[in-house]
């Protein structure tokens, strides 16, 4: 019996992470050199289609782990349902792609392996019957290799690593010559802890200030947090967006991803219209493309005037309210 | 609420081991690590079987890269480099050689050129260079000869075991403003470290923890500094040549402010200028940017520089104390070079050879202490030693008294400078005493309501954009960058003494001193509508340049500049 590699894939809703094949090459990669056998496994509920589409390529064995259990993810389930697997194969090394699913249950599965995990490699060196596996260090500029001991001491096999996304390359992952075999591996999971909440979805950009075709922008002259709301109202009335400059976000007001300036976003919207913004060099490099500035300013003096298109001196607490009543109007006129 | 940088306590962090730190890319850290590097082979040469190896040798840099933390006018007397790279010149980014200079007397509307150049300011042979460029060549020699520098790491914290220095911490990075770790946060490392070398240049956060911790500088004079606040100007052609140096005294400082201007001639119409206002001045509201803007808007400069525009931007605090301002520069484990130190000649206004200088010394030490592994306190004691007997120690004692005699003005500077002078650097005593620059202040209540004479340095600086600038637009000239989300790394030990005390005693100097526009004082609006709030102190620490004027002229001595997120900071290109 050659000793084997058994790669976890990941799976979201019956959908491969394509970095699982990247993890699959990798693993080939590493059993080109050391002469031991790759398995896979995949975990979930109602994936024997996956199993399939991951038997294609080059291995000796799938397993498919199917579970009801295993549906949503828990960590507590994942981690059980690969100990189970492992404990009973025995493999001598156990390759994840380093994703965020993995991050979460690898240390709970090392853990209760008693074993330790290599992290985010970025390649492995086989030297001298040695596996070595590469990782970065002081942000890349170093690269440490590191190396499972064999002394027992949490640190024998099975051993545990992870890949960094783009570490291998996922069309290389060979194809076999015939469909590998897929085993269904049965578990035993106790109720995972875990209550998942919905799916993570991507951090909605809640908006894209660079698509937007006018911008609200307010500056410090809104004064208040509460204040916030009455240029809220009035980006909704131009069906606009609301953004700030630096003070304002600084302060928590309102979410980073809506400043716009030297160290925030830059815009060149149809309609840019500042509120009680002075502008500084800042915050005139994130926003002096606007088609049109319109500025409303205390201050006869304040740098914006001179790049506003049309320059408002006076209380914006006096102007914005009727302006967004003259817009609401003007709106339902037309 | 403002959230300061603070340590974490990490019980994991990675660790490494090194046989040399040297904490601080500069010229001193530099040309400490090239001298090393040298040292190393000559040794390896001579002993092939047994070899020291560089590998574990490390500068630590905060900057992105290197020399882009580096600000200097910049003069560079060539000493230091001819011993450590003879013919140099051949390859370093040099602007042009020194042939022509004079000194200024500037009064408000006039001036007059002193018939000589007083011999400290004699700059014949001297090279102007941009200290980014010089600094960004040193590091690829560093790195050429194998010696790894660590760039966007600062040093965070020293390691101790009792009172021996064991190494260095370096920044925790992704630590959010709350001092919570973000999802990309990264523990610093402990790097135990056989000699640790500091060289972080001016007023130094570790330097400045470790002088405290040990009461390195029981024996030594109160460091002194100035600001040093420079604009880098292309000009219309013909109005400075490369190479020609212009001092100026006076204007717009009165009698009782230390300080004065350079302007340097590089090449392609570049022209450096800058001034240096002592941190000893009395009035809290004095600005130092603002002098600057005063100062050319003086004809003599406004000439020089109409139709030309203003294309970088940057301030750094220097330190005058010299030689009886050093702290004990080495004890178990450590040894504090360049500015770190305070080597500088004020006199000359010099201070890059000496800093090179002294990172060699501390090189040669090091290097004894690998071959003999041992870095106690009796193997690199040799440095101060050394130090003692090089022309570093001649240079400063020559001015060992300089700056302490104009602490009661300019005139008075003038007799004692004179008197030195004809006495080999005594002067009236052997030793001057000096006073911290922050004790000068005075309160608001002491002083003239518009301030007198001081008038024109008082307040910010309006800026007509095109020959003076308001801070904000010169700092937006200074590239200026830093991670926003993260905790101030400007530490205020009790802000109740700036919303309360410091409002009726100094009106908040903070506001005034800072080159950067880091500190405002805001009006507080989180109360019932309606209420009226006193004002509170509010950071924009993104805005700092690092200049550390603040953790030096407080009045209070309450804020600790400690190093933010590693890579953040200033992009001094050219400078």
């Amino acid at each position: 019996m050659p000793e084997t590699i058994l790669v976890i894939v990941e799976q979201h809703q019956g959908k491969l992470n394509r970095v699982s094949w990247e993890t699959i090459a990798a693993a080939q990669a590493i059993a080109a050199d050391t002469g031991w056998a790759v398995d896979a496994a995949v975990a979930g509920s109602n994936i024997a289609a996956l199993a399939t589409e991951v038997a294609a390529k080059k291995l000796a064995k799938v397993y498919a782990i199917d579970s009801l259990q295993l549906d949503r993810y828990t960590p507590d389930a994942f981690a059980a349902a690969c100990k189970q697997l492992i404990t009973a194969k025995q493999p001598k090394l156990v390759l994840m792609p380093h994703t965020y699913q993995v991050r979460d249950f690898a240390p709970k599965l090392a853990t209760q392996l008693g074993r330790c995990v290599i992290s985010d490699c970025t390649g492995y060196k086989h030297d001298a019957g040695k596996l070595l596996f590469t990782r970065q260090m002081f942000q890349g500029k170093f690269s440490a290799d590191v190396s499972f001991g064999s002394d027992g001491s949490g640190s024998g096999a099975p051993w545990l690593a992870t890949f960094q996304n783009g570490a291998f390359r996922g069309d290389k992952a060979e194809a076999g010559s015939g469909a590998a075999p897929v085993e269904t591996f049965a578990v035993t999971l106790e109720a995972a802890r875990n209550q998942p909440e919905d799916w993570f979805k991507e951090a909605k950009q809640a908006v894209d200030l660079t698509q937007a075709e006018i911008i609200v922008s307010v500056g410090r002259g809104i004064k208040e947090q509460k204040n916030i709301e009455l240029a809220q109202q009035l980006a909704t009335a131009l069906g606009g967006e609301i953004a700030a400059s630096r003070p304002i976000c600084d302060n928590g007001w309102l979410p980073m991803d809506r400043q716009i300036g030297s160290s925030g976003q830059t815009v060149s919207p149809k309609l840019y219209l500042a509120l009680g913004i002075s502008g500084a060099i800042q915050h005139i490099v994130g926003m002096k493309g606007s088609r049109a500035v319109v500025a409303i300013n205390k201050d006869s003096e304040a740098p914006i005037f001179e790049i506003a298109d049309v320059a408002v001196v006076g209380n914006l607490f006096d102007i914005v309210p009727p302006l967004i009543e003259e817009i609401k109007k003007a709106k339902a006129g037309s | 609420m403002l959230t300061f940088r603070e340590p974490l306590e990490i019980a994991d962090r990675p660790k490494m081991d090194a046989d040399v730190v040297i904490v601080g890319g500069g010229p001193a850290g530099m040309a400490c690590a090239l001298r090393l590097s040298q040292l190393i082979d000559e040794h390896n040469a001579i002993h092939p079987d047994a070899p020291l190896s560089k590998e574990n040798i490390y500068v630590l840099e905060k900057a992105r890269e290197a020399g882009q933390h580096c600000l200097s006018g910049a003069l560079l007397d060539p000493r230091a480099m001819r011993e450590l790279l003879p013919g140099f010149e051949t390859e370093a980014p040099i602007e042009a050689t020194v042939e022509k200079e004079a000194v200024h007397y500037l009064t408000p509307t006039g001036h007059f050129k002193l018939p000589l150049t007083p011999p400290p300011l004699q700059d014949h042979g001297n090279y102007v260079i941009s200290i980014n460029r010089f600094v960004k060549w040193m590091a690829e020699k560093v790195e050429a000869a194998g010696i790894t520098v660590f760039t966007g790491f600062a040093g965070s914290e020293l390691l101790y075991e009792g009172n021996k220095v064991t190494g260095v911490r370096t920044d925790d990075k992704g630590v959010d403003k709350h001092n919570e770790k973000k999802s990309n946060f990264e523990p610093g490392y402990d790097i135990s470290s056989k000699v640790t070398i500091l060289a972080e240049g001016t007023r130094g956060s570790l330097t400045k923890q470790l002088v405290a911790k040990l009461d390195l500088a029981r024996d030594s004079n109160p460091q002194t500094y100035g600001v040093g606040v420079k604009e880098l100007w292309e000009v219309p052609s013909g109005r400075v040549a490369p190479g020609e140096v212009i001092y100026t005294m006076g204007y717009p400082l009165t009698a009782k402010e230390y300080g004065g201007a350079w302007i340097y001639g590089g090449n392609d119409n570049i022209v450096s200028l800058g001034f240096v206002t002592g941190l000893d001045y009395q009035d809290p509201r004095l600005d130092p940017q603002r002098v600057l803007q005063e100062f050319k808007r003086h004809p003599f400069v406004a000439d020089l520089l109409a139709g030309g525009s203003m294309i970088r931007y940057g301030a750094k605090s220097l330190p005058y104390g010299g030689w009886w301002a050093l702290p004990a520069l080495a004890g178990d484990g450590f040894l504090i070079t360049g500015d770190s130190a305070g080597f500088l000649n004020s006199a000359r206004l010099k201070g890059i050879h000496l800093a090179m200088k002294s990172g060699m010394i501390a090189a040669q030490t090091a290097f004894n202490a690998l071959r003999k592994n041992d870095s106690s306190a009796k193997i690199l004691g040799l440095y101060p030693k050394r130090v003692g007997q090089s022309w570093i120690k001649e240079e400063l004692w020559k001015v060992r008294n300089f700056h302490q005699g104009f602490e009661k003005g300019f005139f008075a500077g003038l007799f004692h400078t004179a008197l030195q002078q004809v006495t080999f650097g005594r002067g009236l005593h052997e030793r001057y005493p000096s006073h911290a620059g922050h004790e000068n202040l005075k309160h608001l209540a002491a002083l003239p309501v518009d301030g007198g004479p001081d008038e024109h340095l008082l307040g910010d600086a309006k800026g007509d954009g095109k020959l003076t600038f308001d801070k904000l637009t010169d700092l937006y000239h200074s590239g200026t960058k830093h991670e926003e989300d993260q905790p101030a790394h400007l530490v205020i030990h009790d802000t109740n003494i700036c919303n309360t005390r410091c409002v009726k005693e100094f009106g908040n100097p903070c506001t005034h001193f800072c080159p950067a526009n880091v500190y405002e004082m805001v009006e507080d609006t989180s109360g019932p509508a309606g209420t009226v709030s006193p004002k509170h102190i509010s950071l924009n620490s993104a805005n700092c340049v690092h200049c550390k004027t603040c953790d030096i002229m407080d009045p209070y001595q309450i804020i600790t500049w400690v190093p933010p997120e590693g890579g953040g900071g200033p992009n001094y290109d050219g400078m």
